[in-house]
């Protein structure tokens, strides 16, 4: 029997994974070479195009993933009879943002960025395994568990890895830290 | 309580080692620090109370918790006198923050806040997507059996079992059989006694340790005995 075409090779492969595929589990299953599977990666990302497929191929967490549509997702939703998860709440993206940017690092260190003790989201975000423990701070007294984004944090941001988030240092303006500063400064004592 | 009503314990005294008089008085004393807390016996204040409670009366609750919330206050503020002064951790409420050091850490929150936006609508844009229901792992009995990572696998896990190497011993071609066989027309021609190491004179060190195990044999059923005559001495082999 005729060996079937790689890309058709990847694409049953992705099919019956529910997380993602690196690349080198890929190679190893389907037997292409880097060449042979770059260009069938190509190939299903332009047979699954947003616009044309009601699934669609994503490069998330370090691999590739097969996924519905999200254009689809109220009818995939009402027919497998689910509601989306509650959505997290401000103090939890606020943990998640120290931790991705900042970290890893310890409930300790995310309660002193925040100024709140932040120990009760950080166990919430936890159980819906978007943090975990990664190891230990061995500097600091009693040695600490050091907290960092998972896979299914990843996934659910669609993003391929850490580097792929605008840095921190471009989510503010130079101008508008200025301001803060010299509010602050201006502020202080001695200064009115 | 209604303004002008007196107070719930105005009326409840108290007489202890330290001190004797009303117990609201205790009470502020003790939070000027005029008494030392550890001075004051909180069981004989609880017995006190208890002795003159009175149980009936429109106030009688109110009074009773009035009590039992100053009694747990007292009880919270001597456990926390146990504990060893902590010092402040650095930049808490007290020390001094200078306002180039404050100004830092609100610039530090302020980007983890825009961060925190960000990922909001990353998340919001992630949630349409739904991935394959099928399962990764191989469905029950269906899986594949990789004969050479199975050999692997089951050698380390029985690896303390594995038998020591015997390379090293030369093969084993004398039986037992034999060499009580040798023993015995040795002796049957010789007619006397036989040394041991001229029977095994052409013999391997393998050779020569069963024709030794042969000779034991003989001697445990009586057919032969042997005679060493002090310790590494020459072994003899005689006609029992």
């Amino acid at each position: 029997m005729e060996s079937p075409d790689p890309a058709v090779l990847v694409e049953a492969v992705l099919l019956v994974s529910g997380r993602p595929i690196g690349e080198r589990a890929l190679l190893s299953a389907t037997g292409l070479d880097r060449d042979e599977l770059e260009q069938a990666l190509s190939r299903l990302a332009g047979k699954y195009d947003v616009q044309n497929s009601g699934i669609v191929l994503r490069q998330v967490a370090g691999g590739w993933q097969l996924a519905t549509n999200p254009r689809c997702a109220g009818a995939v939703e009402r027919f497998r009879g689910e509601a989306r998860p509650a959505p997290l709440s401000g103090a939890a993206y606020e943990v998640l943002s120290c931790v991705l940017y900042l970290g890893p690092m310890t409930r300790g260190a995310i309660s002193s960025v925040r100024g709140v003790n932040s120990d009760a989201v950080v166990r919430h975000l936890i159980e819906r395994n978007l943090l975990a423990e990664v190891g230990t701070d061995g500097e600091s007294p009693g040695a600490p568990a050091l907290l960092d984004v998972t896979e299914d944090f990843l996934i659910a941001t669609s993003a391929e890895g850490r580097g792929d988030f605008t840095p921190l240092e471009e989510l503010v303006s130079e101008e508008e830290l200025a301001r803060v500063r010299e509010r602050l400064t201006d502020r202080a004592p001695g200064k009115e | 309580m209604n303004p002008g009503s007196p107070r719930p314990l105005s009326d409840f005294s108290v007489e202890i080692e330290v001190y004797s008089g009303p117990y609201e008085w205790l009470l502020a004393l003790i939070l000027h620090q005029e008494i030392d807390v550890f001075e004051v016996p909180l069981r004989d204040l609880v017995s006190l109370y208890l002795r003159e409670r009175i149980s009936e009366g429109e106030r009688a609750l109110e009074r009773d918790a009035e009590f039992a919330g100053s009694a747990a206050a007292l009880v919270l503020l001597k456990s926390n006198s146990l504990f060893p002064a902590l010092e402040e951790p650095a930049g808490d409420a007290g020390e001094e923050v200078s306002a180039e050091d404050l100004a830092q850490r609100l610039s530090t929150y302020l980007r983890v806040k825009r961060g925190a936006e960000y990922l909001r609508g990353r998340f919001e844009r992630g949630w349409g997507y739904h991935p394959t229901g099928h399962a990764l792992e191989p469905r029950r009995g269906m899986l594949r059996i990789d004969r050479r990572r199975l050999e692997v696998s089951a050698r380390r896990v029985f690896s303390r079992l594995e038998e020591p190497s015997l390379a090293h011993i030369d093969r084993i071609t004398l039986s037992l059989r034999d060499l009580v066989s040798l023993i015995r027309d040795a002796l049957l021609k010789g007619g006397g006694p036989l040394s041991y190491e001229e029977l095994v004179r052409d013999m391997d060190r393998v050779g020569r340790a069963l024709a030794f195990a042969a000779a034991v044999s003989l001697a445990s059923e009586g057919e032969v005995r042997l005679l060493q005559e002090e310790p590494f001495g020459p072994l003899r082999v005689m006609p029992a």
